[in-house]
């Protein structure tokens, strides 16, 4: 691994967003839209129910963690994407750049952007609600860290698919976050889903993440059974990832697909 | 400092794209400081040999050794001897010229890339673009970029995928300049495909030419007139062209008849 790559391909994103003001909406727009849409749901159902697990805190916490999960996910899945965009992964592959150099650069370049988001998000749920997640203390920190790894492999996956099926699947970009959103019980237990789903979401380790945060929320310690099974699961998750996203890319090479993007 | 050595070593190098064979038991050698045409017909697998050369195709038979080093293994530190240069693809859109030119210093792993690539900014006389965004570039401002691009780090060799397609015959005369300069001053070896015999005969002392994915003629322009009885290597290529298109779907290895040898 050489730190003089990584750094290049982080100088090469960090430009990317510094010259586009639309890529700034990933990160100060969409969620403030975010807040405001779940923020103001929690309000409603805090009317009736104040302890209600679906009230503002609840739901802000919630998206505030879906958010680093799907900033983890865009940094590296639109990262490589970028180079698909701009027609630039073949002058990408044909200098020393190694895959693992590449990934490591967008994966860093995201934990900036998280940064950023989750000031974004602090200060917008602390305006329009009240709301500082930073409150709850360092708890959040290991359960975002989980969702982090999920991010990654998800990212991974849909990397490899596009790869192997080309630009018409980047669309997995947004649509697989938002499955895993619906099956991963961000915003209530994973037993208020439909019977049929309920055996797909309690295996998912982000499922666990977003109940071990319920669980801080309440004002309960942290549920170090459910972290290490989340750990445990995310990752068989992160490594399943990263041999599927290997596999395509061999695919890739031996398919010739690069001839697409030149 | 000259290399020395062979910088490409082919050996039975075969690729096939489902039932099509795109490269057939390629044996190919460069040695180090030399200029090589790679010709053939559209569909003879010129740049689908590069692609392998170079790492971005894997081979379904045969062996690969870059500037030394076996592929796939060694690619990354093989490509930091190597460059590549293609008419066809563009520079990354959203850089200027010089964020451009110091990325890819960084990704040929450069630890203190400005002095270098100013100095490149200026031996290629390419001030007035180093502020410009690379969507701005003509097609000619953009192919000396590239090839600015792809020396940065003294490649001992550079790789030419039909560097001047597009250009007009001025410009494309200014590139040959550059890249015959480079060669001189750094005994850069030149492996470059072109659908323009002139320019093959001022840029190369040897010509390769393909059809059907293996060699129907090696040698030097004259020596390759001379063998196919044509006053020059254009009416060579089009003999080879028209016999490429009357067996087109028979068997057509290196070794059919009239291929010759020096």
């Amino acid at each position: 691994m050489s730190f003089v790559r990584i750094r290049a391909v982080m100088q090469r994103h960090w430009i990317v967003l510094h010259r586009a003001p639309h890529r700034w909406f990933e990160i100060s727009v969409w969620p403030v839209l975010d807040v405001l849409l779940w923020g103001s749901l929690g309000a409603f159902v805090s009317r009736d129910t104040p302890d209600s697990q679906a009230a503002t805190p609840y739901l802000l916490a919630g998206i505030v963690l879906f958010w680093t999960f799907t900033q983890a996910q865009f940094s590296i899945a639109l990262g490589v994407n970028e180079e698909t965009w701009t027609r630039n992964i073949l002058n990408v592959l044909t200098t020393p750049v190694k895959e693992i150099e590449y990934i490591a650069g967008i994966a860093l370049f995201g934990l900036l952007k998280l940064l950023l988001c989750m000031a974004t998000l602090t200060i917008s749920t602390i305006v329009f609600f009240g709301f500082d997640l930073s409150a709850v203390g360092w708890s959040v920190i290991p359960i975002m860290v989980l969702l982090v790894i999920n991010g990654w492999a998800l990212a991974l996956v849909v990397v490899g698919l596009v790869l192997r099926f080309g630009q018409s699947a980047e669309i997995l970009i947004w649509g697989f976050n938002y499955a895993l959103m619906a099956f991963s019980g961000v915003f209530f237990p994973a037993d208020a889903l439909p019977d049929g789903v309920q055996a797909l979401a309690s295996i998912l380790p982000t499922t666990k993440a977003f109940s071990a945060l319920r669980t801080v929320l309440a004002g309960n310690p942290l549920p170090w059974d459910t972290l290490a099974a989340s750990l445990a699961g995310s990752l068989v998750f992160f490594f399943g990832a990263v041999a599927f996203a290997t596999w395509l890319l061999s695919v890739f090479r031996r398919r010739g697909f690069v001839t697409r993007y030149s | 400092m000259a290399p020395s050595g062979d910088v490409v070593v082919a050996r039975s190098l075969t690729k096939r794209f489902r039932d099509q064979v795109a490269v057939d038991r390629l044996d190919l050698v460069v040695p180090a400081g030399a200029r090589v045409g790679l010709l053939g017909p559209n569909g003879a697998g010129k740049t689908t040999t590069l692609l392998m050369l170079l790492g971005a195709i894997s081979p379904d038979a045969g062996t690969i050794d870059l500037v030394g080093e076996r592929l796939p293994r060694h690619r990354s530190r093989a490509l930091g001897r190597v460059g590549f240069v293609a008419g066809y693809l563009p520079l990354p859109e959203n850089l200027e010229v010089r964020e451009a030119l110091m990325i890819f210093a960084g990704f040929y792993g450069l630890r203190r890339p400005k002095p270098i690539v100013d100095a490149a900014i200026e031996r290629f006389g390419i001030e007035h673009l180093a502020d410009q965004q690379s969507r701005e570039l003509s097609s000619g401002q953009r192919t000396l970029v590239s090839i600015v691009k792809s020396t940065l780090h003294e490649p001992a060799l550079l790789v030419l995928d039909e560097p001047t397609a597009s250009l007009d015959p001025a410009v494309a005369g200014r590139v040959r300049e550059a890249l015959l300069g480079i060669h001189r001053e750094q005994g850069t070896a030149l492996l470059v495909t072109s659908h323009n015999m002139r320019e093959v005969e001022i840029l190369c002392e040897r010509v390769v030419i393909l059809s059907h994915g293996g060699i129907a003629a090696d040698g030097t322009a004259e020596e390759v007139a001379a063998a196919f009885d044509t006053d020059d290597l254009e009416d060579a290529f089009l003999q080879i062209a028209a016999r490429s298109r009357t067996t087109a779907g028979a068997e057509d290895g290196p070794a059919a008849p009239g291929v010759w040898r020096p």
